[in-house]
């Protein structure tokens, strides 16, 4: 399995939220939140032409 | 009128895929629509947007929402999810060929002296959209949906008639939404039969 480097006062931080949130570790907390900025990214990838589409016409600002 | 008092209904979709038909009915059907006017009928929608220009604000604004409870506004599909979660709605989704859809869109952005994104990059982009945007309904509790065919709504509109009744949940007067559709303005018909866009 990977490992990634992360800085300390980061990782203190995601230690608390997780504890806050629920997880069972920051290891969890941490995979949850890469899994759903790679979702967002996808979604972004095709919502970028379709706003495009829309503000051309006149549906959205 | 009164089981829609606390509920906000809303006509969504894609542009160009009957949305200001479906306004235009309950309209004339007897639910009272929010509506400013301030687009104005044009070649590519001779009988008007039945737009309000707020909703394009909902990102930032939704104060003017609780207001239009027990009325319907037009609200395009990419701005639900902005809607917040403290109302209950119920959300008609018109649904179309994509093929029609992005003809027509085409047209009216040439119109508009806009760019027209390559085929090839738009289709599989609102196809996605669509997608996401389902299991996205899916999951919403406050929102109810109920997903309506443009081409048998004008083919056929009396199933589609009553079925808008019953989500609604009140009498509308089905012989004026009837005479709302005119068949004659369905154009950038695809030439097979229609099975909706490919979700």
């Amino acid at each position: 399995m990977a490992k990634i480097k992360l800085d300390d006062s980061l990782y203190e931080r995601a230690q608390r939220a997780a504890q806050i949130a629920g997880y069972s570790g920051v290891e969890e907390f941490v995979a949850h939140c890469v899994e759903n900025e790679i979702k967002r990214l996808k979604t972004d990838e095709t919502e970028g032409p379709v706003a495009d589409q829309l503000r051309g016409l006149g549906y959205i600002e | 009128m009164s089981a829609l008092n606390s509920e906000i209904v809303i006509v969504s979709g894609l542009p160009r895929s009957g949305t200001s038909l479906m306004m235009q009915m309950l309209d004339r059907g007897g639910l009272p629509v929010v509506t400013d006017q301030l687009r104005q009928p044009d070649p590519d929608n001779p009988r008007g947007y039945y737009e309000y220009e707020l909703v394009k604000k909902i990102k930032t604004d939704v104060s003017w929402l609780p207001a239009t409870r027990g009325k319907a506004f037009k609200m395009v599909s990419q701005l639900l999810y902005h809607l917040p979660d403290n109302e209950r709605y119920r959300i008609l989704i018109m649904e179309r060929d994509l093929n029609e859809m992005l003809d027509s869109q085409e047209k009216m952005l040439r119109r508009l002296g806009q760019a027209v994104a390559p085929r090839e990059v738009i289709r599989p982009a609102f196809e996605s959209h669509l997608q996401n945007l389902h299991a996205w309904l899916d999951r919403q509790t406050h929102m109810r949906v109920l997903r309506m065919g443009y081409s048998q709504l004008v083919t056929n509109p009396d199933p589609s008639i009553r079925a808008v009744g019953d989500f609604l949940g009140i009498d509308l007067d089905s012989v004026a939404m009837r005479q709302s559709i005119d068949p004659a303005l369905y154009r950038n018909r695809q030439s097979r039969s229609e099975t909706g866009p490919a979700l």
